[in-house]
């Protein structure tokens, strides 16, 4: 319990004696979601200033929120154990064509969503039975569902069978919002509670920031990266569901540009790569701005070409402005500024160095090091 | 760090275990398979196929399963680098095939053959910095920088050439060089074997090929020797990033045509490739060798569903669950070995 209260973002204590601005600065410092801020804020100026159309259709804008959003909250999940699912946009897709390929809408969606709870459960048994690194296990499942998704629908849009269902759903029901949006906001709300309050959730702060810490501590580690898992296959079968349903029909391909837009939005809301930190609200904070963005660029006649470029530039600068990623940048560039690179380095790329007399001796000595410290 | 030079000893906490030979250690399974398996593998589909799939072991059907091995195999073995290196996979392999394709056509049209040959190079450079950099520098998740670098290089590509398609000339060298062949053999399975035979070359005889498997098996020990590991890095992206350009060669040479969507499937009939071959996806372990043995089991694996009229969908499917399955058995090889 110790383990899980030391690394979770909000436990840790503070003395209070320490004047206003040291507290505000100390808060400050131990949140992670400063990039989405920023990100954010930048796309608020740029939108007010040329597309205020953003603003005024936020329909629009929230329905886009809400798609990136949903996938991105699964993946936060994932993400704070310090692992990673490559496969929601795949397990979109396949969820959608399942959807649609039952005529029974309830069974569609049930099927659908025991779907992604099993995509979720096989991820979780590859990675921590089968011991295979989360990115890899998650690669191979995304081509798996891909495949899949296009042998299910015959590899062409499946229509839904209730398409007047598909165009209620689109329609608002409280105010603007509309079933997507209150799905999100339930989700969100939902993956607060659990994160945050209880007591499993909270766990999986504990398994990202020292899996090994986590399991002497006593907690089933195992357990707990099923239940990530299957949250997020879960989520993203839910996305596929209502991407499905507000389309009324299931494209096999969907869900490209999610899976980089999901990635972007949780990193950028600084939910760390390694796992241990992060928040919900980070993501969110993160999927606005994404969200924005993308309608931004869309209103503006942007290619989707050019969008995608856009967005891997932001997930591009989103991981190497992580926090970890900058430090490291920064030793090796103190490194290299002190000359003690240009000393010690035996010239890694250099090809046939043993020849050359001054790298010789030092480059054996090198090789027999590294022999002896790897164990093949 | 901050003595001159390492000490000759480091006292580093590592299982001081002998180089062990396969014969010393007692017979395990998933072991054997995991580094000798593929031999027997592919010469059982190859039998297979030839036994009982109708019209594989036709002259011109070979010549196909060759033509389309080239390109992946000049791909998979540049990329055999970053897998060693310990980085996982370079996913941006699809749009770098693709632009060295639509380059070497399209320049070739509007300029000439060296320019745009010269200019694919830079553009490969570009990307093995690019991701090298991130990746060795900023030690961002590989699997993340170069899915983001695919995203931007494809929409770049696709935005420059608004998804023309573009034909070369119909008696060009491009042309020629992907319609000679050599008894059976396109002569771009023949630059394959020869580009497979001088990667194993950088790969085991020089320093950058030992430095690269000494940081794939323990990145903390060879930082401590004094190599220069994000040069390693940015070193093995750009083989990768060059063998993918030799690739887009190839493939432009095959069809005289070139388009942004033609290298879909690349990133992972690669990566499938490369780990069906024995070389592990932890780093460290595998050969460029055992990536051309990988490449014909793919390929004649792909060859056998398209022979029976399976889709590009069965074959997603099949390539996923054959890298997942050949990893876990990676997987449980290495936990047999350090229990």
């Amino acid at each position: 319990m110790s383990a899980t209260e030391s690394t979770s973002p909000a436990g840790e204590q503070t003395p209070a004696s320490d004047g206003l601005i040291e507290r505000g600065r100390r808060i400050l410092s131990r949140r992670t979601e400063g990039r989405a801020v920023g990100l954010l804020m930048v796309v608020w100026v740029f939108t007010l200033l040329f597309e205020p159309l953003v603003w005024t259709s936020y329909e629009v804008t929230l329905g886009r929120i809400a798609l990136v959003g949903l996938v991105a909250l699964g993946l936060t999940a994932v993400i704070l154990m310090g692992e990673l699912d490559l496969a929601v946009a795949s397990t979109l897709a396949v969820a959608g064509v399942i959807m649609a390929s039952f005529d029974n809408l309830l069974l569609g969606v049930i099927a659908a969503l025991a779907t992604g709870l099993l995509v979720g459960a096989v991820n979780a048994f590859f990675v921590v039975i089968v011991g295979i690194n989360s990115f890899i296990a998650t690669l191979g499942m995304l081509f798996f569902l891909r495949g899949a998704a296009f042998v299910i629908s015959g590899e062409q849009p499946v229509r839904i069978a209730d398409v007047d269902a598909g165009i209620a759903f689109g329609q608002p029901v409280i105010g603007p919002l509309t079933p997507r949006m209150l799905i999100f906001i339930v989700a969100f709300v939902a993956l607060y509670i659990f994160l945050s309050h209880i007591r499993v959730g909270r766990e999986f702060y504990a398994v990202g920031g020292n899996r090994q810490a986590a399991r002497d501590a006593g907690i089933p580690v195992t357990r707990r990266v099923f239940t990530g898992f299957m949250i997020s296959g879960f989520i993203s079968a839910l996305a596929g569901v209502v991407n499905t349903l507000e389309r009324t029909a299931a494209d096999p391909t969907a869900g490209s540009t999610v899976l980089l837009a999901s990635f972007a939005a949780a990193i950028i809301g600084g939910v760390l790569l390694n796992g241990g930190r992060g928040s919900v609200f980070g993501t969110l904070i993160g999927a606005s701005a994404l969200g924005m963005l993308q309608v931004a660029l869309t209103l503006s006649g942007v290619q989707v070409d050019v969008q995608n470029i856009v967005i891997g530039g932001v997930l591009l600068l989103a991981v190497i402005t992580d926090p970890a990623s900058l430090r490291a940048a920064t030793v090796t560039a103190r490194s290299l500024m002190q000359g003690r690179a240009a000393q010690q380095d035996t010239g890694g790329v250099r090809l046939f160095a043993h020849r050359h007399p001054r790298w010789g001796p030092h480059v054996h000595r090198t090789r027999e090091m590294t022999r002896c410290a790897s164990d093949t | 760090m901050s003595s001159q030079a390492p000490a000759p000893t480091t006292p580093h906490p590592s299982p001081a275990r002998a180089e062990d030979e396969p014969e010393a250690t007692p017979f395990k399974l998933s072991a054997w398979l995991s580094t000798q398996g593929i031999v027997i593998f592919t010469i059982a589909l190859v039998l297979f196929a030839v036994v009982f799939v109708d019209g594989f072991a036709s002259l011109p059907n070979l010549t196909d399963v060759f033509n389309r091995a080239a390109p992946i195999g000049i791909v998979a073995a540049g990329m055999t680098f970053v897998v060693i290196s310990g980085n996982y996979l370079d996913l941006s392999v699809v749009a770098q095939v693709a632009t060295a394709a639509v380059v070497l056509i399209a320049v070739t049209n509007a300029v000439g053959l060296l320019p745009a040959i010269l200019l694919a190079i830079a553009i490969a450079l570009v990307y093995g910095l690019v991701n090298g950099v991130a990746v060795g520098v900023f030690k961002a998740n590989a699997v993340i920088v170069t899915l983001s670098t695919t995203f931007i290089g494809l929409g770049l590509l696709r935005w420059l050439t608004g998804g023309s398609i573009y034909f070369g000339d119909s008696d060009g060298p491009i042309r020629t060089f992907g319609t000679t062949r050599i008894g059976p053999l396109p002569l771009s399975m023949v630059l394959f074997v020869v580009v497979t035979i001088l990667l194993s070359l950088v790969f085991t005889r020089t320093n950058f090929g030992f430095m690269v498997r000494a940081y794939g098996s323990n990145r903390e020990a060879t930082r401590l020797a004094g190599v220069n590991t994000p040069a390693v890095v940015i070193g093995a992206f750009t083989m990768s990033a060059l063998g993918a350009m030799l690739g887009g060669f190839v493939l432009a040479a095959f069809s005289n045509t070139a388009v942004s969507s033609m290298s879909d499937g690349y990133d992972f009939r690669a990566l499938a490739a490369i780990i069906v071959g024995g070389t592990s996806v932890f780093g460290g372990r595998g050969s460029v060798m055992r990536t051309l043995l990988g490449v014909v089991f793919v390929s004649v694996l792909t060859n056998i569903m398209v022979l029976t009229g399976l889709g590009f969908g069965f074959q997603q499917m099949a390539i996923g669950l054959l890298i997942v399955l050949a990893v876990s058995v990676d997987a449980l090889a290495r936990k047999t070995r350090s229990s």
